[in-house]
């Protein structure tokens, strides 16, 4: 929320002071009574005709906490103080408001009083404001006093517990246990094994984000052994394009873009650097707390010999500052105030899961993060640079990647300009004295170049021209997007009231929210910002937050629902967690494998939990784990009535492919999708215009490399991304929704990209040339669903073909046709 | 590119139906009829109080419109003309300004209201009984991003649900093969499809852009409207296919109503190619009808042709349309060339935008419909430059209502004498929302919806409904 000064005004002055009430009039001196009459006659109507209605217990909701309805709440004012000092005209805010020439301090809001309303308020003020009405009895403060003790009792502030496991029954693990014992304590069964073949899709999607190849498909219904899932988790782990599927996970969380949005639409032309840094901590497993370390503070990790780390870690800061920025906000500190709000909204949401951004105005409301704690944290970002400058269009920081070659490169370059200049210098001077001698005279004229021959001046202009040429290509040195510590650190940063900067409060310390600290806060070094300490205190084992939240994250990813349901959300007004033992005991094997998300991968895909079918279970047969077949077989009544929403997970959940799975699967069927992996791929300059007024879309997604290497354009997504629930990307988000809307069909049916994707699988169906045609819609239905079509599909399909082999007995448009149903087909894009 | 969304349905949000007791039931149901209320977010819903109006039309002026020198004369402007402004300018400006600037165009009295309008709007001036001037707008961005977004969707740092959204996702729409929420050639600068965007609210919400304010409207489409490749004969063939797969599949798959909802869309989809070029056909209209919308005379046909096209949504049941008046400039935003400048976006709107409400009157329409026209901002007294250009200023400038249930033929609040600030009846962008829900029998404190653990309003914590402009 931000503070918004044309509307809040006054009121926006004064924090709430409590409930007051009416009591009884009391009696006055009677040396008042004069005052006391012009209060009655010329001050009383004034606040109740126009003030009252925002300012009083009658009002619907105190403006501002101010009320004007008791000479009690009026003295008291809000935190800025009083709303008036008796006999003082000048030194009282509410005269300030009323003589309307602040622009930031006018009341009553719609319009001004008259001008004598304005001399009579003058007058009472400077008579010491008499007023006969009640002394209000102040209530119990009705502000919502911060209690940290109470807060901890939270269960996400609560340490990490250290449940016991259960007794784990062959076939299963640890992580089975736990849900064992809730669906036992539900009155509910799991669901038996799913098929092989629908494992292998699940698994290939989930770890890679692309179909098994009927060749992947063959060799693991082949394989018998006891051990072929978990090769086939390992084999998938193992390959490249694991990165970026679970990059892309991350990606949503720290909100990529490759530009701007908002106000102004400039291009992140350097931020593929970031996102091509993601997938590779991915593929690498780097540990998550070093990850995060990096992103928060990679610029202040002990210097690294090797230039390349270093560069890794500069890059990693792109987490910091790829927000949307509002590049041409006139008020520049509102502009810097509004950027360090997203920073510490997006560090709240992404790594603890709370809602920092809601401190930034007022105490939170919901969880216990006082004002002071956000401006705390405020303060280290403050200490940090994220821009440059601020002048329309802001320019933000880029720290240089440059290396060896590039400064030699660069080198090269200037020296190269450096001798043309020379070149033109000599030139002239030569061309000088032959006009000397031309003139016979021993001064130059004028303007003697105007005076050359013309061949001179011919030449000269061509090495002018080169000149140019050379200077218009000067190699830019790398850059990347990274914030850099500010020139000075911010020891005391005042708690800015209501959110504005108009109006100051007290003055507090870098800090992170005590809530959270189990230990001491951190000591924040003198001359550095103290983003480092900020991030080791998050990447700790001891934050009660951190590997909660992320642990959820990624059971959220392979299950469709976190163990905490609000992944984004760990405070009061976000779900509680349905296995909070589970949660604690997955977040401590994290911690104790040092971090690692492939361990966590392998722990979660080894267990039954995630093997099991989606189907109701009466509806398929069981295949797998020969010894639990008998006891899956005599639960195999389950019914999901009992938890539509498989809170409890008693199956694995049906899911719809997301919109890069549904993309890059179009192009695999269709054979033309390229695995070339990073680089940058936004066909746009650094900080060039990605849309201005002209509104012209130079943007185009024609590319055939997978779909984490798309642009991503805030405010202006490609459409399919648009209409399959990619997450907006202007804010973190952990769990992408699931719609359907009608111009998803539109785009099936309709768009380029199906079309050529259909013809293209038709084409490679037929160059098939030995196949039958029986035998070309089987390889259709194995290619696009990992099966063979039943008899009544390949009846079907053939009667289709027939139906539609043009009058020549051309069929390749028949087979389009045919082609773009199974790919716009529900199997096609949906997962058992 | 978003495209609006006729039939919506999250799998969790079905599946909650389901617990709800509708379940299979419901479910099936949407095979015969998916407009039943049960399943569709688009579905008419009840007001919270009496509506005045029942949809929307906002001609959208891009780059800010002068107020002085359209709707709100100021005599000691004309007198100081080359003077300083005699008060504080504001805090915050977008760039340095000069000495003030009279209005180069003269103010008329019109019709039986006897209220100005500038010479600039000839046309709109035979309206003016019909209009309810608004004069005291405020907002807080001066600069042309922030500015659009605070306008369409109440915050300018923020990503928020867009006006046309909240009325969509508050009333539904009346139409299920037409999108509730059609911006007709919108500009994709300064804030882009953030201005028509559905933000947290479900996508079925949010606004179906046609075409960009980069082509003229005759070839504004709705993206993958139209299939280039297979006659109408063959897709209903290869949709028949479709289907028969996906009911197999669902067999299998076991009730999903999200899985239904997606075979369903498929005939929303086939209809919807049909509704939408019918909507904006403008051929059968009568020539007196095009003439009316000055589609005969090139200077005013593109905007005529928007124009018209909204009226068509419009009786269609299309609950909000946005007509927006932007070129490959920022066309309203003379910070030079004000009097060439505003001469030609003026010539280009003003016959529509006249004959959009004459037509609107003649058909019943304006009663139930709210227009309503306006920039992101106004302009300064003080001139910019060499003396013929205005910076932009959100302290104070007008909008304009029509129809829907507003006073006809006022003016409502005023700025200070010389236009700079809003001082009377202040109306900040936070209150026109209000309103405009209001107007629409929406309260704008209830029009809530909850996000990241907080219940969201268009107006945020803002917002007082200007009463004193009802009918």
């Amino acid at each position: 929320m931000i503070y918004d000064r044309t509307n809040t005004g006054f009121m926006g002055r004064f924090l709430i002071n409590g409930l007051m009430f009416f009591l009884a009039a009391v009696p006055l001196h009677a040396a008042d009574t004069a005052g006391v009459e012009f209060f009655e006659k010329r001050i009383r109507p004034i606040l109740v005709e126009r003030c009252y209605e925002c300012h009083s217990a009658q009002a619907n909701k105190v403006k501002g906490g101010l009320r004007l309805d008791t000479r009690e709440a009026l003295l008291k004012g809000g935190d800025t103080g009083p709303a008036l000092v008796p006999g003082d005209p000048d030194k009282s805010p509410l005269i300030k408001a009323v003589r309307y020439k602040n622009q930031d301090l006018q009341m009553p809001p719609k319009s001004p009083l008259t001008p004598g309303q304005v001399r009579d308020l003058e007058q009472w003020v400077k008579m010491g404001a008499p007023d006969p009405r009640a002394v209000a009895a102040v209530s119990p403060s009705g502000r919502r006093e911060i209690n940290i003790e109470e807060g901890r009792k939270f269960w996400a502030f609560q340490p990490l517990a250290n449940p016991v496991v259960a007794k784990i029954q062959s076939g299963r693990n640890a992580i089975d246990a736990f849900i064992l014992a809730k669906l036992a304590e539900k009155g509910l069964r799991p669901a038996p094994p799913a098929d092989k073949r629908a494992l292998l899709r699940r698994a290939t999607f989930d770890l890679i984000g692309l179909p098994p190849t009927p060749a992947e498909m063959q060799a693991f219904l082949a394989d018998q052994s006891p051990d072929a899932f978990a090769r086939v988790v390992e084999r998938l782990l193992a390959s490249p394009q694991y990165g970026e599927r679970w990059g892309r996970h991350w990606l949503d969380v720290a909100r990529y873009a490759d530009s701007n949005g908002l106000d102004e639409n400039v291009a992140f032309g350097n931020a593929w650097r970031y996102r091509d840094y993601v997938v590779n901590a991915f593929n690498h497993d780097k540990p998550y707390d070093q990850f995060l370390v990096e992103q928060i503070a990679g610029d202040l990790l002990p210097t690294a010999e090797n230039v390349a780390v270093k560069h890794e870690r500069l890059t990693a800061l792109g987490f910091l500052s790829l927000g949307p920025k509002l590049l041409a906000e006139p008020d520049k500190v509102k502009l810097e105030m509004d950027l360090i709000d997203e920073q510490i909204d997006t560090l709240g949401r992404a790594v603890m899961g709370m809602t920092l951004g809601c401190a930034r105005c007022h105490d939170h409301k919901f969880d216990p993060v006082a004002t002071e704690d956000y401006y705390s944290l405020a303060a280290i970002f403050k200490s940090t640079r994220t821009m440059d400058d601020l002048k329309t269009i802001a320019k933000w920081h880029e720290p240089l990647m440059a290396l060896p070659e590039d400064f030699k490169a660069n080198a090269d370059h200037e020296k190269r300009v450096a001798a043309q200049k020379e070149t033109i210098t000599k030139f002239i001077a030569e061309a000088n004295r032959a006009l000397l001698i031309a003139l016979k005279t021993s001064t130059l004229p004028p303007k003697p170049e105007s005076r050359y021959p013309t061949n001179t001046t011919a030449e000269l202009e061509k090495f002018r021209s080169e000149l140019a040429r050379l200077q218009k290509e000067a190699p830019e040195l790398p850059s990347t997007m990274g914030v850099t510590e500010a020139t000075n650190v911010v020891r005391a940063f005042p708690v800015h009231i209501r959110g504005s900067h108009l109006t100051l409060g007290k003055a507090v310390s870098r800090g992170v929210p005590p809530v959270m600290t189990i230990s001491a806060q951190p000591k924040f070094a003198e001359q550095q910002s103290g983003r480092l300490e900020l991030a080791r205190w998050l990447a700790s084992a001891e934050h009660p937050l951190t590997a909660r939240v992320m642990v959820n994250r990624i059971w959220r990813w392979h299950f469709g629902r976190g163990l905490v349901a609000s992944t984004d959300n760990f405070g009061a007004l976000g779900e509680r967690p349905s296995h909070p033992e589970l949660l604690d005991w997955l977040a401590r094997q994290f911690i104790a494998s040092g971090w690692s998300v492939k361990a966590l991968h392998r722990l979660i895909m080894s267990s039954a939990t995630y093997q099991m079918a989606s189907e109701a279970a009466d509806a398929s047969p069981l295949v797998l784990f020969g010894k639990d077949r008998e006891r899956a077989a005599s639960r195999s009544s389950v019914s999901t009535g009992e938890d539509s929403e498989n809170r409890f997970y008693a199956r694995f959940h049906q899911r719809r492919l997301e919109a890069e799975e549904i993309r890059d699967a179009l192009l695999s069927v269709a054979g033309t999708l390229d695995l070339t992996m990073g680089g940058k791929t936004l066909p746009l300059k650094n900080r060039e215009f990605v849309f201005d007024h002209t509104s012209k879309d130079a943007t185009t997604y024609a590319s055939l490399r997978r779909a984490i290497y798309l642009p991503v354009i805030r405010n202006h997504l490609y459409d399919l991304f648009e209409q399959f629930d990619y997450p907006d990307p202007a804010v973190p988000s952990g769990s992408r929704n699931t719609t359907t809307v009608a111009p998803q069909a539109l785009l099936m049916m309709n768009s380029e990209l199906v079309r050529e994707a259909a013809e293209k699988f038709a084409a490679h169906l037929l160059a098939q040339t030995k196949l039958s045609d029986a035998k070309r819609v089987e390889l259709a239905y194995v290619k696009a669903y990992g099966r063979p079509p039943t008899v009544r599909e390949l009846d079907r399909a053939q009667r289709f073909l027939g139906q539609n082999t043009d009058k020549n007995g051309g069929a390749t448009g028949a087979w389009e046709m045919f082609c773009q149903a199974l790919l716009a087909a529900n199997e096609f894009i949906h997962l058992n | 590119m978003n495209l609006a969304s006729f039939q919506y349905l999250s799998r969790r949000d079905a599946l909650q139906r389901a617990a709800g007791g509708f379940g299979w039931l419901a479910a099936s149901a949407l095979l015969a009829d998916e407009t039943r209320a049960a399943a569709n977010p688009l579905a008419p819903k009840k007001p919270h109080f009496p509506a005045r109006a029942k949809r929307v039309i906002f001609l959208f002026m891009k780059g800010g419109p002068s107020h002085l020198d359209t709707f709100d004369p100021k005599p000691l402007l004309d007198r100081d003309d080359g003077k300083p402004f005699p008060a504080a300018k504001p805090r915050v400006q977008f760039a340095a300004t000069g000495e003030l600037l009279k209005s180069p165009w003269k103010f008329q009295n019109h019709g039986k209201s006897g209220l100005p309008v500038s010479e600039l709007f000839p046309n709109v001036a035979q309206c003016v009984d019909d209009l309810c001037i608004v004069r005291s707008l405020h907002g807080t961005n001066a600069a042309h991003g922030g500015a659009l977004l605070k306008l369409h969707t109440g915050s300018d740092n923020f990503v928020r649900p867009s006006m046309g959204a909240w009325v969509n996702y508050g009333l539904g729409s009346e139409n299920q093969n037409l999108p509730g929420f059609i911006t007709i050639c919108p500009t994709l600068a300064h804030g882009g499809v953030n201005n028509w965007g559905a933000a947290f609210l479900p996508a079925a919400y949010q606004g179906t852009p046609l075409g960009n304010a980069a082509i003229p409207v005759t070839a504004a489409t709705v993206r993958h409207i139209k299939n280039t490749r297979l006659t109408p004969t063959q897709q209903r063939a290869q949709l028949d296919l479709l289907a028969q797969m996906n009911r197999d599949h669902l067999a299998k798959a076991g009730p999903n109503p999200a899985l239904e909802g997606r075979l369903n869309s498929f005939e929303l989809a086939f209809r919807m190619q049909i509704a939408m070029p019918e909507a904006q056909d403008l051929s059968k209209e009568t020539e007196a009808t095009k003439k009316l919308y000055g589609l005969d005379d090139k200077v005013t046909e593109n905007f005529g042709r928007q124009c018209l096209m909204a009226r068509r949504f419009a009786e269609r049941g299309v609950r909000f349309i946005q007509v927006t008046h932007s070129d490959g400039d920022v066309q309203w935003d003379q910070h030079g060339n004000l009097r060439k400048g505003h001469t030609k976006n003026a010539a280009e709107v003003d016959k529509p935008i006249a004959g959009l409400l004459k037509d609107l009157k003649a058909r019943g329409l304006l009663k139930d419909t709210l227009v309503l026209w306006g920039g992101e901002f106004g302009r300064t007294p003080a001139a910019q430059g060499a003396r013929d250009g205005r910076d932009h200023n959100p302290e104070g400038f007008t909008m304009w209502m029509a129809g829907g249930g507003v006073k006809p033929g006022i003016a409502y609040g005023a700025t200070d004498d010389y236009g700079w600030f809003a001082a009377e009846n202040k109306v900040h962008i936070h209150d026109l929302h209000a309103t405009v829900l209001a107007l629409l029998g929406l309260d704008h404190e209830r029009l809530t919806y909850r996000y990241a653990g907080r219940d969201f309003r268009l107006t945020d914590v803002h917002g007082h409904v200007v009463k004193e402009i009802f009918a």
